[in-house]
């Protein structure tokens, strides 16, 4: 297969930066008593050039410490992050970034929430007929737990409720930020077992996670991420290594 | 387009689902929250301005628009805020959240028109082809009400101050504008000052239709018509610039 058909993500030279209150202020009112000497906001440097290939079918894991930029590049591959420079091409439909109970509107029941996650993602009304038949059966959540408020839901529930959306209606890049930890051995074992069927499938996926043996199973390369930047890209038991050197 | 249309009348409707979602009268309370200003005004106010003919009217008229414009805005500023958890996982324009506010206050309301209509009617309002004004009335106040709050929405994801500091402001507001008195009652010398309140422009408007039964005079039409464009395009213009910054402040 030619080599360029086969990318589906390409980032070059990414840098994108979170604008923060500067500290010490977060109001009006310590702007003004610093009589305009503090500027109000600062510049984080989140990614410092980002370079990154993923592969059509693959499933690729990211690395890293707490803070080292790990979600901001999930989030700027899923055009959720603007960036400042460099340029991302991702030739395919992103599916909502997982990150735990995050895009679930509390107020509102299970069913009501994958009706409205569904339509932001673009789904149309049979698909999410679809989408609610799915996740009624692959969250086993009981019809009573679905019609239950969001915010009375454990964290285990979220999950099943958000990843069970997720991957509903076979999407073409899957982003997956350390969420399936929380799940029992039980779900945990399903959701690996279907994100290896999506990927028999051809769907690309990108995992964030901590657990090195996650990584191990799953992922067919990794990248590690210090600072802002890759320090490597490749095999996984390396990319594993890079990231448990780090705590020696 | 079908799809952002169905996107826009989803979260609409989860909007209107949610605003009263763990209240006991649910969507009453938008019917509700004005009749019992109108009882309180008609009871404190019809004996202080005993020159305005059917003071009940003349309240009800411009209350039930004050009553959206403060709804919508104060939904509004909060709009991004709320979606925060959306905006981070799923990538949709961000003004689909203050869009659907605005529509679901709209709705508010249209329905509110019914009961508020058979109302009017008790207090002695008879409609006339001027009625037909209040459709581009209605549009032309949801321009600025839009554009208005999307200034403060756009700074309230940077300083959660201004949210705050606009609950505070809006009773004041709310006295500044002509809405439980008649511009009339001010004296000459300050009326000049009212005029600068783009709001006094909008209930001039809805009281020219609804209680004096007059099509509205031509500078009224062109000024409201002004307000609303100028709002509407300096709303869109500050959220626009502020966007890119959102994501690090929700």
């Amino acid at each position: 297969m030619d080599k360029k058909e086969n990318i589906i993500i390409k980032l070059s030279e990414v840098h994108a930066s979170f604008w923060i209150h500067n500290h010490g202020i977060n109001s009006i009112k310590d702007y003004f008593l610093s009589f305009g000497l503090k500027k109000p906001f600062l510049r984080k440097h989140v990614l410092k050039g980002i370079n990154l290939e993923i592969r059509r079918g693959e499933c690729f894991g990211l690395l890293g410490k707490n803070g080292s930029g790990k979600s901001t590049l999930l989030r700027t591959i899923a055009s959720i992050m603007p960036i400042e420079r460099g340029s991302i091409n991702v030739y395919g439909k992103v599916a909502p970034v997982l990150a735990l109970g995050v895009g679930l509107e509390p107020e509102l029941s299970g069913f009501e929430n994958i009706k409205i996650a569904g339509v932001l993602m673009g789904l149309t009304k049979k698909e999410i007929k679809n989408c609610r038949a799915f996740v009624s059966d692959f969250s086993e959540l009981a019809e009573d737990d679905l019609k239950m408020q969001v915010k009375r839901y454990s964290t285990g529930m979220m999950l099943r409720l958000s990843f069970s959306i997720a991957v509903s209606n076979n999407p073409e890049i899957l982003i997956i930020d350390e969420t399936l930890a929380v799940g029992d051995q039980g779900f945990q074992s399903k959701c690996i077992d279907r994100i290896e069927a999506l990927k028999k499938d051809g769907c690309t996926i990108i995992i964030v996670s901590h657990s090195s043996e996650e990584i191990k199973n799953m992922c067919d390369r990794a990248a590690f991420i210090e600072e802002g930047k890759i320090n490597f890209v490749g095999e996984v038991k390396k990319a594993v290594d890079h990231y448990s050197n780090t705590f020696k | 387009m079908k799809e952002q249309l169905y996107i826009l009348s989803t979260i609409t409707v989860k909007n209107i689902k949610l605003k009263y979602k763990n209240s006991a009268l649910g969507f009453f309370w938008s019917l509700l929250t004005p009749i019992v200003y109108l009882v309180i005004f008609t009871f404190i106010f019809s004996n202080a301005f005993p020159n305005i003919e059917n003071y009940p009217l003349f309240a009800i008229t411009a209350l039930v628009f004050w009553t959206y414009f403060s709804n919508s805005s104060t939904q509004i500023v909060n709009s991004i805020i709320s979606s925060s958890g959306i905006l981070k996982s799923v990538s949709v324009p961000s003004i689909t959240f203050p869009l659907t506010a605005l529509l679901a206050e709209t709705f508010n309301l249209l329905l509110s028109f019914i009961p508020f209509g058979i109302l009017m009617y008790f207090f002695g309002f008879s409609a006339g082809i001027e009625l037909l004004f209040i459709i581009p009335a209605i549009l032309l106040f949801m321009l600025f009400t839009f554009g208005f709050s999307l200034i403060l929405c756009a700074l309230n994801v940077f300083y959660r101050d201004v949210g705050i500091l606009w609950g505070t402001l809006m009773p004041a507001l709310f006295y500044f504008t002509p809405i439980a008195y008649s511009y009339e009652l001010i004296p000459v010398s300050y009326q000049w000052i009212v005029k600068f309140n783009p709001l006094f422009h909008y209930v001039e408007l809805f009281r020219a239709i609804l209680y004096y039964n007059e099509i509205p005079s031509n500078q009224l039409l062109l000024t409201t018509v002004l307000l609303s464009f100028s709002f509407f395009a300096i709303g869109i213009f500050i959220y626009k610039r502020l966007e890119r910054g959102f994501i690090s402040n929700f």
